[in-house]
C-alpha cells in the first residue's frame, strides 16, 4: 500500500486516535513491554509477533482460554444428540431387530455417539475460536500502519486501543516509550473506533 | 535434600548430581522389594507343588500384568530415540530403569514355561506337525476336550433362536445331534489347522526369541544411556537413535506374538486379529500412568531438583490421556466386532467374561469401561489437571490399578470352570513377579544417576515449555 492510497490522511482535522503501536526488534523487549502494560492495568491491548513466544501468556496476564469449555459443552451435546437420536429412533419410533440385537442395544451405535461427539466438538473448537477472536472481521485500524506488516516477518509489536478506559494519549505514549521500542506510532481514523467487547 | 555426590567421580563439575543417597531408605528399597518377591516366591512355590493348575493361571496373570508394563517402558524409550525427542530427556532415565527390569523376565518365565501343560490344552497334542499321519478319528479324540470347551460356551443369546430350531421349526432331536457332531468335527478341523503354530517346540522357540530380543535391546539402550553420564559423548545418542527404527518394528512383532502365545492361546478356538494391539494399548497406557506417578514421587522427594517441571507433567498427562483413549478404542473395537457379528465361536471370549459365571466378571467388565476409562478420562480431560499434581496422580493411579485388574480379567476366566474365585496364589504370584522385577529396577536406580546428565539435550529438556 503506497501512501497515495490513504485519502483520509488529507483530512487530518476530523481524525481521532484509535490505537498506539510500539515496535520492538527483540523478543525479550516485547515480553518486558507486555509485562509493563499488563502491570499498568490496561485491558484492551495486544501483542503481535511473527511466531509464538514462550512466556508471553503470563507476561500478558492472559487467563486460560474459554475455548475448552465451549468444546466440552459442544462435545457433551454431540454425545447426547447421538444417544438420544439412536434411542428414540431404534427403541421408540421404529423398533427393529437387526442382526439379533434387541431394539435400543446401546453398543450398536457407539460409532455414531463417538462421531457426533467429535463433530460437535470440532465445530465448537473452530467456531468458538472464531467467536473468541471476534472473527471474521474485514479490517482493523492496525493495518493502517505500513510498519505493522513486519509483524509477520521480523518485528514485534504491542498495540493499545484508544477505547481502553486507561488510555490517555500522553501517558500511554510515555508508558510505551519507556519500554525501549524501536518506534511508537499513533494510528488515527476518521470515526472513533468502538471496541466490540 | 538427599542428593549427594559422594558416589560419583569429579566428572559432573558445576552441575547438579541426581543420585539416590546411599544412606537413604530408597537406596535399600530394592532389598525390601526383593524380600517381598522372595516371600511371595515361597508361597508360589508351595502352590506350584500343591495346586499346580491354579498356580499356573495365577502366575501367568502376574507375569503378564508386569511384563506388559515393563514392555511399555521399553516402548517409551524406543519412541524417544526414534523421534529424537528433547522434552523427555529428564524423565527418560526413570523409564529406562523400569525398562532395565526386563532382564529378569527370562528367570521369571521359568515357572511359567514349566506350567504350559496346565495352561495350554494344545500342548499335549503330540505329532501335530505331521497331521497327515494320524487318522481323522484320532484327532477328534485328542482335541475333544477343547471342542467340549467351545461347545459349553454360549448357546445363542436369548434374542436369537437356536440354529436348529430356526431351520426346522421345532427341529428333530436327531438333527440337532447331527448338527452338533458336524460342528464338533468342524472345530477339530479348525484346531488342527492351528497346530502348525500352536505346538510345543515352536512355542518354546518363540519364547526364547522374545526374551533374547527384549534383553538385548533393553541392556543395550540402558548401557548406552548410563555410559553417556560419564563420557558425555554424543555418539551414544546417535547409536541409540540408529537402533530405534528396527528395534521398534521388532518390539511390535515380539509383543504381538507374545500376547498371542501366552494369553490368546489359552482359548485356542478363539481369535482376535487385533489382540496384539490390545495388549500393546493396555501396557502402554499403564506405563504412562506409572511413569507419571513415579516422576511425581521423585519430584516430591526433591531428588529431581527442578529438572521435572509442570511442562513435563503436562506432556506425560497428555500421553496418558491419549493412550487411554487409544486403549478404549481398541478394547471396544475388539468387543464391538465380536458382539455385532454374534458368531458363537467368537462370542466365547466375552461370554465367559459376561453372563456365564455370575456377577463378578460382569462387574469387572463394566468396571473396565467405567473405572478404567470414563473416570480417568474425565479426571485427565482438563489442561490444568495435567499440570497440577494431585488429580493427575489420582487419575494415573486408577489406571495402574485397573491394569492389574484387567490382566486378571484376561487370564483367569480360562481357569477351570471360569468362575470368579480369587485365590491367595494370585497375590503370592503378583508379589513374586512384581517384587523381583522392582528389585532389579530399584537396584539400578541406586547405582545410576536419576537423570541422563550426559545427554546433550538435557539443558533444553529442563527449560522446555508447551507452546
Amino acid at each position: 500500500m503506497s501512501s497515495s492510497m490513504h485519502p483520509r490522511s488529507e483530512r487530518p482535522a476530523t481524525r481521532q486516535p484509535v490505537l498506539l503501536l510500539a515496535e520492538y526488534s527483540t523478543t525479550s523487549h516485547v515480553v518486558h513491554a507486555a509485562e509493563k502494560v499488563r502491570d499498568a492495568g490496561y485491558s484492551h491491548w495486544d501483542t503481535h509477533t511473527p511466531f509464538p513466544i514462550h512466556g508471553m501468556d503470563s507476561a500478558m496476564g492472559l487467563k486460560d482460554s474459554r475455548i475448552g469449555w465451549i468444546v466440552l459443552v459442544m462435545g457433551v451435546l454431540g454425545l447426547a444428540t447421538g444417544l438420544s437420536m439412536y434411542l428414540y429412533m431404534n427403541e421408540f419410533n421404529y423398533p427393529i431387530v437387526v442382526g439379533g440385537k434387541p431394539p435400543g442395544a446401546l453398543p450398536a451405535a457407539v460409532p455414531v455417539y463417538f462421531e457426533l461427539t467429535v463433530l460437535f466438538s470440532a465445530f465448537g473448537a473452530v467456531f468458538g475460536m472464531l467467536h473468541l477472536n471476534r472473527l471474521p472481521r474485514h479490517n482493523h485500524p492496525i493495518f493502517e500502519s505500513d510498519r505493522f506488516r513486519a509483524a509477520s516477518d521480523d518485528k514485534f509489536f504491542v498495540s493499545i486501543e484508544a477505547c481502553d478506559p486507561k488510555f490517555n494519549l500522553e501517558s500511554t505514549r510515555n508508558l510505551l516509550e519507556s519500554t525501549h521500542p524501536s518506534a511508537v506510532e499513533l494510528i488515527e481514523e476518521k470515526e472513533a473506533h468502538s471496541c466490540s467487547h | 535434600m538427599s542428593t549427594t555426590n559422594q558416589m560419583s567421580g569429579g566428572s559432573n563439575v558445576g552441575r547438579r548430581i541426581y543420585r539416590v543417597d546411599p544412606s537413604s531408605a530408597l537406596a535399600s528399597a530394592w532389598k525390601v522389594a526383593g524380600g517381598i518377591g522372595l516371600l511371595g516366591a515361597v508361597g508360589a512355590a508351595f502352590g506350584f507343588v500343591r495346586a499346580h493348575d491354579r498356580f499356573a493361571y495365577s502366575y501367568l496373570f502376574a507375569f503378564f500384568a508386569v511384563l506388559t508394563l515393563a514392555l511399555g517402558f521399553l516402548f517409551f524409550v524406543l519412541i524417544q530415540h526414534l523421534t529424537g525427542a528433547g522434552w523427555s530427556v529428564t524423565v527418560r532415565r526413570l523409564a529406562e530403569f523400569f525398562m532395565s527390569g526386563l532382564v529378569i523376565f527370562p528367570v521369571l518365565a521359568i515357572p511359567l514355561l514349566l506350567s504350559t501343560a496346565s495352561l495350554f490344552p494344545w500342548m499335549s497334542h503330540r505329532g501335530a506337525e505331521h497331521g497327515e499321519s494320524a487318522p481323522a478319528e484320532e484327532h477328534h479324540s485328542a482335541l475333544d476336550f477343547l471342542v467340549r470347551d467351545a461347545n459349553a460356551a454360549p448357546p445363542a443369546p436369548p434374542s436369537q433362536p437356536a440354529v436348529p430350531a430356526m431351520r426346522h421349526g421345532g427341529g428333530s432331536k436327531a438333527f440337532a445331534e447331527e448338527l452338533e457332531q458336524a460342528e464338533h468335527a468342524e472345530h477339530a478341523e479348525i484346531l488342527h489347522g492351528k497346530l502348525g503354530y500352536l505346538n510345543r517346540g515352536f512355542f518354546y522357540t518363540r519364547a526364547v526369541a522374545y526374551f533374547a530380543f527384549w534383553c538385548w535391546i533393553s541392556i543395550t539402550l540402558f548401557r548406552l544411556s548410563t555410559e553417556q553420564d560419564k563420557t558425555k559423548k554424543l555418539e551414544n545418542t546417535v547409536k541409540a537413535q540408529r537402533l530405534a527404527p528396527v528395534a521398534t518394528i521388532l518390539f511390535g512383532l515380539t509383543l504381538t506374538f507374545a500376547a498371542i502365545d501366552w494369553t490368546m492361546a489359552l482359548e485356542p478356538l478363539w481369535y482376535s486379529t487385533m489382540y496384539g494391539v490390545y495388549a500393546f494399548a493396555a501396557g502402554v497406557v499403564a506405563m504412562f500412568a506409572l511413569l507419571t506417578l513415579v516422576a511425581l514421587a521423585f519430584r516430591r522427594s526433591g531428588l529431581m531438583g527442578n529438572a521435572i517441571t509442570a511442562e513435563h507433567f503436562h506432556d506425560l498427562g497428555k500421553l496418558t490421556f491419549g493412550f487411554l483413549i487409544f486403549w478404549a478404542y481398541i478394547t471396544f473395537s475388539q468387543f464391538f466386532l465380536v458382539w455385532y457379528s454374534n458368531i458363537p465361536e467368537e462370542l466365547t471370549y466375552y461370554h465367559r467374561r459376561w453372563p456365564v459365571h455370575g456377577g463378578a466378571w460382569k462387574v469387572i467388565s463394566l468396571a473396565l469401561f467405567f473405572v478404567k476409562f470414563v473416570i480417568p478420562f474425565l479426571v485427565l480431560l482438563s489442561r490444568n489437571v495435567k499440570r497440577h499434581t494431585v488429580l493427575l496422580a489420582i487419575g494415573a493411579a486408577i489406571i495402574v490399578v485397573m491394569h492389574v485388574v484387567e490382566m486378571y480379567w484376561v487370564v483367569m476366566p480360562n481357569y477351570a470352570s471360569g468362575a470368579f474365585a480369587p485365590n491367595w496364589l494370585d497375590l503370592a504370584c503378583l508379589l513374586t513377579v512384581g517384587g523381583l522385577y522392582l528389585a532389579v529396577v530399584l537396584r539400578n536406580m541406586t547405582a545410576h544417576s536419576l537423570i541422563p546428565v550426559g545427554d546433550p539435550r538435557l539443558e533444553r529438556a529442563e527449560h522446555f515449555q508447551n507452546a
